[in-house]
């Protein structure tokens, strides 16, 4: 089977560069599946899970991105993230930690910092596209 | 003529000094090392956003709203001075170069009856417009510490520089640092950061991508994605400055201890040798003493 070349970058650095055989992305209009051929998209992220998957749609590795864009041609998707976590490194009891000292505060950067902490919790609790 | 504890106590201080220059040239040169890498690792993102920008620049027109970013507020009356600089001194001319070439911006612009302000970045050239030109001083940002906060430095700075634009207090924003050439050069460099200036990039894009570009789908759709994406350019262009001032800066610092350590090497040398000669001379002197007291007898 055809793979298709992915980039996950942050501003501080390349997270993943690899040929992978699916991914799924996070959009703003909801999540979307990117095969080899696919074609040409821009799109702007909400915060949610990239899932990278290997040839035989195997899982390879999950992140958490907290927003920001994906270009997707033929060959190649990429996508920029803000701040990027594998999700396996996160830890439920921080990050309702967060969202406790987060919450009751008003000004709206915090406002975007809980709902980006909820999306982690979300996206810790669901096991959807965990096989396909 | 000066006593041989005297010189030999000099030659002392000279040196640990030295002894402190080399340290400090050799710290210097693994923070540059560490500098050097973040700022590589940080280019990926923002070559492909520059990109992902300029396919997407030609179709905004004129807007109200975000799009000012890249389509300037129509006036040219209000300048947004950004001076880099570092931290701490004994870096050369590392400091004073940024502040000279801001102040000579500062006052061109004066004289075509411009409105200035500044926000300077960094300690050095805080203190420097704090006693020269106070009042003009909108913000400053010290200590932010690039190296370890990494990109949340950035966006204190753009942010606030946002928050100025959109209250209409400025309408050109430009940006002075010291882009790192390599190791034991820099050059002073103005960028001009608001309105965006996508003329350069975006020609290359439409002379090799034409035709391909126009088949991109938008999701949501145009105008929302360059909304997302211009605040985030403006952060990710300030990044990408102050990595590039830190880099220098360490650049710059290691030259210039080198230098010191190599004077101070020099001085050494010159101090031993004038120890000598009066060791020498105050022996010889000793010796016709002895001499002529023993002829008179």
């Amino acid at each position: 089977m055809a793979t298709i070349s992915f980039d996950l970058v942050s501003p501080e650095n390349l997270i993943f560069n690899d040929e992978v055989g699916m991914i799924i992305v996070p959009g703003k209009d909801g999540d979307f599946g990117v095969l080899p051929g696919h074609s040409k998209v821009m799109s702007s992220l909400r915060p949610g899970r990239v899932m990278v998957y290997g040839e035989d749609k195997n899982l390879l590795k999950a992140f958490f991105v907290s927003g920001g864009f994906a270009e997707v041609n033929p060959e190649k998707c990429i996508v920029l993230a803000e701040s990027v976590d594998e999700i396996n490194e996160l830890e439920k009891a921080t990050i309702e930690k967060e969202i406790q000292e987060l919450e009751g505060q008003e000004s709206d950067t915090t406002k975007e910092e809980l709902s980006i902490a909820k999306a982690k919790i979300d996206a810790l609790g669901s096991d959807f596209y965990q096989k396909i | 003529m000066p006593s041989l504890k005297d010189i030999k106590t000099q030659i002392n201080s000279v040196v640990s000094t030295k002894k402190i220059t080399t340290a400090m040239k050799m710290v210097a040169a693994s923070k540059l090392r560490r500098s050097q890498e973040k700022a590589v690792a940080a280019r990926p993102y923002s070559s492909r956003l520059e990109e992902m920008l300029s396919s997407l620049a030609s179709s905004a027109a004129s807007g109200e709203g975000i799009i000012k970013l890249l389509t300037g507020t129509g006036n040219d009356q209000n300048y947004m001075i950004v001076p880099v600089s570092a931290d701490r001194g004994l870096c050369g001319g590392f400091n004073s170069s940024i502040n000279r070439e801001t102040f000579k911006l500062v006052k061109s612009l004066e004289q075509d009856g411009k409105n200035v302000q500044l926000m300077p970045v960094g300690k050095k050239s805080r203190d420097f417009f704090n006693r020269v030109m106070k009042d003009q001083i909108a913000e400053s940002f010290i200590d932010l510490n690039v190296s370890n906060s990494g990109y949340d430095s950035a966006l204190q700075v753009s942010n606030k520089l946002q928050d100025l634009y959109f209250n209409g207090k400025f309408d050109k924003c430009i940006l002075v640092f010291n882009k790192f050439v390599s190791a034991i050069s820099q050059d002073v460099t103005q960028q001009q950061l608001i309105p965006l200036d996508v003329s350069e990039s975006s020609k290359e894009v439409k002379e090799d991508n034409n035709d391909a570009k126009a088949i991109y789908d938008y999701e949501p759709d145009e105008e929302t994605i360059l909304k997302d994406l211009l605040p985030k350019n403006v952060s990710i262009q300030i990044f990408k400055v102050l990595l590039e001032s830190d880099a220098g800066e360490h650049g710059a610092r290691m030259a210039a201890m080198d230098n010191a350590t190599r004077n101070a090497g020099e001085m050494i040398d010159g101090l031993t040798l004038k120890y000598n000669r009066t060791r020498q001379a105050f022996i010889t002197k000793e010796l016709i003493e002895i001499i002529s007291g023993a002829e008179s007898i």
